[in-house]
């Protein structure tokens, strides 16, 4: 009885702390990429870390047999699997964004990186962990590393460029633009968190959803940036700077009066990032008009219609 | 080659490297211990 106790303890900490290590990582992750409400975040890479599970209780299991060179083995498989696992998730996710986005650096190559370190933890797991001949081992690492390729390619080398009217390359200006802006969100709702008032804190992450969405308009189309101008340099900007001010000042003092009046401010903010991101919508609705009636035009020319 | 097909031979391949050098990692560790045990459990002489 005192054994199976043992052996349930023995499988069950390890386990329970990976779940709770991937957990947390997805939550960080969730909080980093800000997905819209409802979606979970991609499970994208998540069969790497489920898939070399069985190494992990190899190991376990050399532990409680007392087998050193097999617990060793099997560690540093684990272990690289693990690191790969992380690497190659935070790779996928990177590239998902780099996709997304119409102006982009070329993403750290985490991917390649990741696959290249799981096929070494193949590799080490077939050679010290299941006792394969070395030449055996590393073609299970080289398959290993053309399954990754096959499965979730590499990372893309090329920046995604954009020139404005003027033929000018403003893809850093965009990128800095939108790395400040980001900033920006990340510093308002670091202060919200030493606000405590639930309709403020409720308020604030309105508004910074909406500044979220406004950035992935930007995000989507740049050109978009010079009328978004205003609301990077002033609004957002602003916002920060009384976040930032009144989470400060409530913690040594709380009026009612200060409080109405940052209400009074955080709904007049709320207003005009809603009219902003409006603003941006309908301008592509104008776009998608002007288009079609530029089309419509050509087609009677031609005769068509 | 089509992306549907690649992705389908890159996981089967990850299952048949990674799934199998794992399992028989967890298969050489209990069957070397199950053989050791009772090298070690047999009384000498």
């Amino acid at each position: 009885m005192g054994r199976l106790l043992l052996w349930v303890g023995v499988v069950l900490v390890p386990l329970t702390t990976l779940i709770l290590l991937l957990k947390w990582k997805i939550e960080t992750m969730a909080e980093r990429y800000r997905l819209p409400s409802g979606q979970l975040p991609s499970a994208k890479g998540m069969l790497m870390f489920l898939l070399p599970l069985p190494v992990l209780f190899a190991a376990i299991t050399s532990l409680a047999r007392g087998q050193l060179l097999n617990l060793l083995g099997d560690a540093a498989g684990y272990g690289l699997f693990l690191g790969g696992a992380l690497l190659l998730r935070r790779g996928l996710l990177l590239a998902v964004d780099y996709d997304r986005r119409r102006v982009a650096k070329a993403p750290l190559p985490f991917k390649t990186l990741g696959c290249g370190v799981i096929a070494l933890a193949t590799g080490v797991t077939a050679w010290l962990g299941a006792g394969q001949n070395p030449l055996v081992a590393v073609a299970f690492g080289l398959a290993a590393l053309l399954g990754c390729y096959l499965s979730y390619g590499f990372d893309p080398r090329t920046a995604k460029r954009f020139t404005d009217r003027d033929g000018v390359d403003v893809t850093d200006r965009v990128l800095e633009a939108l790395t400040q802006a980001e900033n920006s969100i990340a510093a308002i709702e670091q202060a919200s968190r030493d606000i405590r008032n639930t309709e403020l804190n409720n308020r604030l992450r309105r508004i910074t959803a909406l500044a979220r969405q406004i950035l992935k308009l930007l995000e989507e189309d740049p050109r978009d940036l010079r009328r978004a101008r205003k609301f990077l340099n002033v609004y957002l900007d602003g916002a920060k700077q009384v976040v930032e001010g009144y989470a400060k000042t409530h913690a040594r003092v709380s009026t009612p009066e200060l409080e109405d009046n940052f209400r009074r401010v955080l709904s007049t903010i709320e207003d005009v990032f809603q009219e902003q991101q409006q603003k941006l919508l309908e301008t592509d609705v104008t776009d998608l008009d002007v288009q079609i009636e530029v089309l419509a035009t050509q087609l009677k020319r031609e005769g068509v219609v | 080659m089509p992306d549907f097909l690649r992705k389908l031979i890159g996981l089967l391949l990850i299952f048949a490297t990674v799934g199998v050098a794992s399992c028989q990692a967890l298969v050489a560790s209990c069957s070397s211990s199950s053989a050791s045990a009772p090298t070690v459990l047999t009384p000498r002489g």
